[in-house]
C-alpha cells in the first residue's frame, strides 16, 4: 500500500513538468524529423540565393562575438579579480544580465547610427555622416553589440565557478603559491586560473555561440539586410505565407544546426591540436607578467558607459519628439510615446502576465519534481533543458510551431503560454537544481524530529531557507519570458502581440519615440525583477 | 643571507595586533614562532611575504640578504612558502608542478633536475600523474619539492603539518627540515602546535601582541 501511493506521489510529482514542458519540447523536436527527408524543401533551401553569404555572415557573426566577449571577459577577470573593484563588477553584471538583447540592441543602434548620438558627439555638421555604423554588411555592429551584451553572462558564470564551494579559498591560495614561486599576479592567472576556469566556461561559451549564430531579433535590429544573416533568412522563411517556404524554414533550421555542430567540432580539433603546445606554456618556468589592472579598468568603465548610455538614451529619445541633426540634446520634451503605449497596453499586459504565469508555473513545477523524485533523475531532465538551450532556437521554434499547428494550439493563449513556459522552465530547472539539490538534509532531519510534516517541513523549513535561489530562479524566468520573441511570434500567428513582437515590427518604422518607450518597457520589467529579487531574497537572519 | 625583521608590527583594523619587534634568522636557521589561533602568526608571514591584504596592515622593515624587500612584489622577492594545504595546481602533472616554478633555462636541463629531486623524495616515475592521483604524503613532499625548486632565498612555513597524521607528520618534518638546512636558507616557521617544533631551533612565543623568546 506504502510502494504504491509512493508510487503515485512520484508520477504525481513528475507529471506536470513532463505533460507542459517535456514532452512538447520534445514532440516539437521530433517534428523536425520529416524536415530531414524533404527533398524539395532541401532543394529549395540549397538553390537559395542567400544561403552561402548568409551562413557565413552567421558563423562569423557567432564566432567573432563569442572570442571577443570571451576575451573582455577575460581580461575584466584577470585585471581586476581580487582588486578593489571587484564587488563593483559583480554589481554591473547583475544589471548588463537583466538587460535584454533586443533592448540593448536598439539602444546601441541609436547611439552608433550616422545620425545617433556618437556621430553628434564626434563630428557634428549639417548632416549625418557616411557611417556604416548599422546594419553594415559584414555584421560588425551586430558582433559588436552581441560581444558587449554576452559579456555579462560570461562573468555571471565566471563569478559562480570562482565562488563555488571553497573553490574561492583554494584558488587565492592558488594565486599566492604561485606568487611565491615566481609568477605576477597576470602570469599567475594565466597559467593557474585560466586554464581551470576556461575548461568549466566551455558550456556557457557554446551558449554565446549558438545564441550569436542564430539570434534573430537582435539581426533585425542591427543585422545586414542584404544578405541578411542565415537565422534572418531562415526566419523570413518560417513567417511566409506559403507552405512551401515553411519546410524550406524547417530545412534551414536543421541545416544551421549541423552547420554549427560542424563548427563546433572544428573548434574542438582545434583546441586538441593546441593542447600540447600551450600544456608546455604553462609549466615553462616564472615570468613577472603584472595584472592587467589599467586596460582591465578601461574596458570595464567602456563597456558600462555603453550600456548605460544606450539605456539612458532610450530613455531621452522616448521623451523627444523631435530630435534634429546635430542637436546633441533634444528641443523638447513630452511624454507623447508613453501616452501612445498606454492608449494601446495589451502588449505590455501580455507580456507581463505571461512572464508571471510561465515563472510560476516553471518554479512550481521544478519545486515539484526536486522533492517527489530522487535526485538520480535529475540528469534527464537537466539534459534536456541544456539541450532545448544549447540547440538554435529557431529548430526548437520552428518545430514547436509546426507541431502547434498540427494541434490546432498556434494562434491560441494556451500555445502561447506553452512557448514561453519551455525556454523558462529549462531556465529555472538548470539554476534551481544546484541550491536544491545542496540544500543541508540535516535541517530536514531536524524538523521531522520535531514531528513536523513534510508538507510543513516544505513550506516552514525548506522554502524559507531556499528564499533567495528561488527568488533568483523565477526572477530569471520572467526575464526570459518577457524577451521571448522567436518562439511567441511564430505561435502568435498574428493574432497576440507581446512587447519584443511590438519592438522589432516598430524597429524597422521611423517612430524612434515609440520604438525607444517600447524598448525601455522592456528593458524594464527584468531589471525590476533581479532588483526584487535580490531585496527580497536577502535573508533575515544576517 | 639573513632574514631580518626590524621594529614589524601588524594592526588589524586599525587595532595593534602585532606590536613592533625585531628578528633575525640566520641561514640554514629554523625560528619557530608559536602562538594560539588569530594572534596574527599568518599575517605576519603574509607580510613577510609581501602580500598582506585589508583589513591588516603592517609597518617595519624586511631584509633579506641585506636588501630591503620593502615595497617588491611577492613574485619578485623569491621567498618560498608552504601553506597548511599544498595547493598543487590540479590541472598540471606533478612534473609541471615543478616545472612551474623552476628559474627558466634549457627545457631539458629543467625536466632533469626535476626528475632528480622526485627520485631523491622516492617518487621516481610520478612526473606525469595528475596530482589527486598522490596521496596526502605525497602531495605534501610534492609541494615542499615545488618550493624548493623555485631556488628560494628564504622559507616561510605556515602550519604545514597541520593537515597530516601522526607519523606521516614526523616523516614530513624531517624532510622539510633537513633540506632547508641542507640549502642554507633562514626559515621560519608559524605553528600552535608544539610537536611541530625542530629539535635545533630558537622557538619564539606571540601572545597578547607580544612576540617574545618561549
Amino acid at each position: 500500500m506504502a510502494g504504491t501511493l509512493r508510487r503515485v506521489r512520484t508520477l504525481a510529482g513528475a507529471a506536470p513538468l513532463f505533460i507542459l514542458w517535456a514532452l512538447p519540447l520534445l514532440l516539437a523536436l521530433g517534428m523536425l524529423a520529416p524536415a530531414l527527408a524533404d527533398g524539395e524543401a532541401w532543394g529549395l533551401l540549397l538553390a537559395h540565393p542567400q544561403l552561402v553569404p548568409g551562413l557565413a555572415l552567421s558563423l562569423f557573426t557567432g564566432g567573432a562575438a563569442a572570442l571577443l566577449a570571451l576575451l573582455l571577459s577575460l581580461l575584466l577577470l584577470a585585471g581586476l579579480h581580487g582588486s578593489r573593484v571587484w564587488p563593483l563588477l559583480q554589481g554591473a553584471s547583475a544589471a548588463g544580465l537583466a538587460l535584454p538583447h533586443l533592448a540593448f540592441a536598439i539602444g546601441f543602434g541609436f547611439l552608433v547610427m550616422p545620425s545617433g548620438l556618437l556621430a553628434r558627439l564626434i563630428v557634428g555638421g549639417d548632416a549625418p555622416p557616411a557611417w556604416l555604423s548599422v546594419q553594415d554588411p559584414w555584421g560588425l555592429s551586430l558582433t559588436l553589440a552581441l560581444a558587449m551584451k554576452e559579456v555579462p553572462f560570461l562573468l555571471t558564470a565566471a563569478f559562480g565557478i570562482l565562488a563555488r564551494g571553497d573553490a574561492a579559498t583554494r584558488l587565492e591560495g592558488e594565486l599566492r603559491a604561485a606568487a611565491s614561486l615566481g609568477h605576477g599576479r597576470g602570469s599567475a592567472w594565466l597559467r593557474v586560473l585560466l586554464p581551470q576556469l576556461l575548461h568549466q566556461l566551455r558550456w556557457p561559451l557554446l551558449i554565446v555561440f549558438v545564441y550569436g549564430a542564430t539570434v534573430v531579433d537582435m539581426a533585425l535590429v542591427l543585422g545586414p539586410a542584404q544578405p541578411p544573416t542565415f537565422a534572418v533568412v531562415i526566419w523570413h522563411a518560417l513567417n511566409d505565407a506559403s507552405p512551401e517556404a515553411n519546410r524550406m524554414g524547417l530545412a534551414g533550421t536543421l541545416l544551421l544546426t549541423l552547420v554549427l555542430a560542424l563548427a563546433l567540432g572544428l573548434v574542438g580539433l582545434l583546441a586538441a591540436a593546441l593542447k600540447l603546445p600551450l600544456r608546455r606554456l604553462l609549466s615553462a618556468g616564472p615570468s613577472l607578467l603584472a595584472a592587467p589592472r589599467a586596460s582591465a579598468r578601461i574596458a570595464g568603465v567602456m563597456l558600462l558607459a555603453v550600456m548605460a548610455a544606450s539605456l539612458l538614451l532610450l530613455l531621452v529619445l522616448s521623451l523627444a519628439p523631435r530630435w534634429p541633426y546635430p542637436a546633441v540634446v533634444p528641443p523638447a520634451l513630452d511624454l507623447a510615446a508613453w501616452r501612445t503605449m498606454a492608449a494601446a497596453p495589451q502588449p505590455l499586459w501580455l507580456s507581463l502576465g505571461l512572464g508571471l504565469a510561465a515563472a510560476g508555473a516553471a518554479v512550481a513545477m521544478a519545486v515539484l519534481w526536486f522533492e517527489t523524485q530522487p535526485r538520480t533523475r535529475d540528469g534527464v531532465v537537466l539534459g534536456l533543458a541544456v539541450l532545448s538551450l544549447a540547440l538554435p532556437q529557431l529548430a526548437v521554434a520552428g518545430g514547436q510551431y509546426r507541431l502547434f499547428l498540427d494541434l490546432g494550439f498556434a494562434g491560441t493563449l494556451a500555445g502561447l503560454f506553452l512557448a514561453h513556459l519551455a525556454p523558462v522552465a529549462s531556465y529555472v530547472l538548470i539554476v534551481l537544481v544546484g541550491p536544491w539539490r545542496a540544500f543541508d538534509m540535516r535541517y530536514v532531519q531536524a524538523a521531522r524530529a520535531l514531528s513536523a510534516s513534510p508538507r510543513r517541513v516544505l513550506l516552514a523549513v525548506k522554502l524559507p531557507l531556499l528564499k533567495a535561489p528561488l527568488l533568483t530562479a523565477a526572477a530569471i524566468g520572467f526575464a526570459v519570458s518577457v524577451v521571448q520573441f522567436v518562439p511567441a511570434q511564430l505561435v502568435a500567428a498574428g493574432r497576440f502581440a507581446t512587447l519584443p513582437m511590438e519592438a522589432v515590427t516598430l524597429s524597422s518604422g521611423g517612430n524612434r519615440p515609440l520604438i525607444a518607450a517600447f524598448a525601455l518597457a522592456l528593458a524594464l520589467p527584468p531589471l525590476l525583477a533581479f532588483l526584487a529579487a535580490a531585496r527580497l531574497g536577502r535573508p533575515r537572519w544576517r | 643571507m639573513a632574514l631580518i625583521l626590524t621594529d614589524a608590527a601588524i594592526t588589524l583594523s586599525g587595532k595593534p595586533l602585532i606590536r613592533p619587534f625585531s628578528l633575525r634568522v640566520e641561514p640554514s636557521e629554523t625560528v619557530t614562532l608559536m602562538g594560539p589561533s588569530g594572534a596574527g602568526k599568518s599575517a605576519l608571514l603574509a607580510f613577510i611575504a609581501g602580500d598582506l591584504a585589508s583589513p591588516f596592515a603592517a609597518s617595519g622593515t624586511v631584509t633579506l640578504d641585506g636588501a630591503s624587500l620593502d615595497g617588491l612584489p611577492p613574485e619578485r622577492r623569491r621567498i618560498g612558502r608552504l601553506f597548511q594545504d599544498d595547493l598543487l595546481f590540479p590541472h598540471l602533472t606533478v612534473m609541471e608542478n615543478l616545472l612551474f616554478g623552476m628559474p627558466r633555462g634549457k627545457p631539458e636541463e629543467r625536466l632533469a633536475r626535476a626528475e632528480a629531486a622526485l627520485a631523491e623524495a622516492g617518487l621516481a616515475g610520478f612526473g606525469p600523474r595528475p596530482p589527486h592521483t598522490l596521496s596526502g604524503g605525497q602531495r605534501a613532499r610534492v609541494s615542499l619539492l615545488r618550493a624548493l625548486l623555485a631556488e628560494p632565498r628564504a622559507m616561510l612555513l605556515d602550519e604545514p603539518f597541520g593537515k597530516l597524521d601522526a607519523p606521516l607528520r614526523q616523516a614530513m618534518r624531517d624532510v622539510v627540515f633537513r633540506n632547508i638546512a641542507a640549502r642554507g636558507i633562514p626559515c621560519l616557521m608559524v605553528t600552535h602546535d608544539a610537536a611541530d617544533v625542530p629539535e635545533k631551533g630558537r622557538v619564539l612565543l606571540l601572545k597578547d601582541g607580544e612576540v617574545r623568546d618561549a
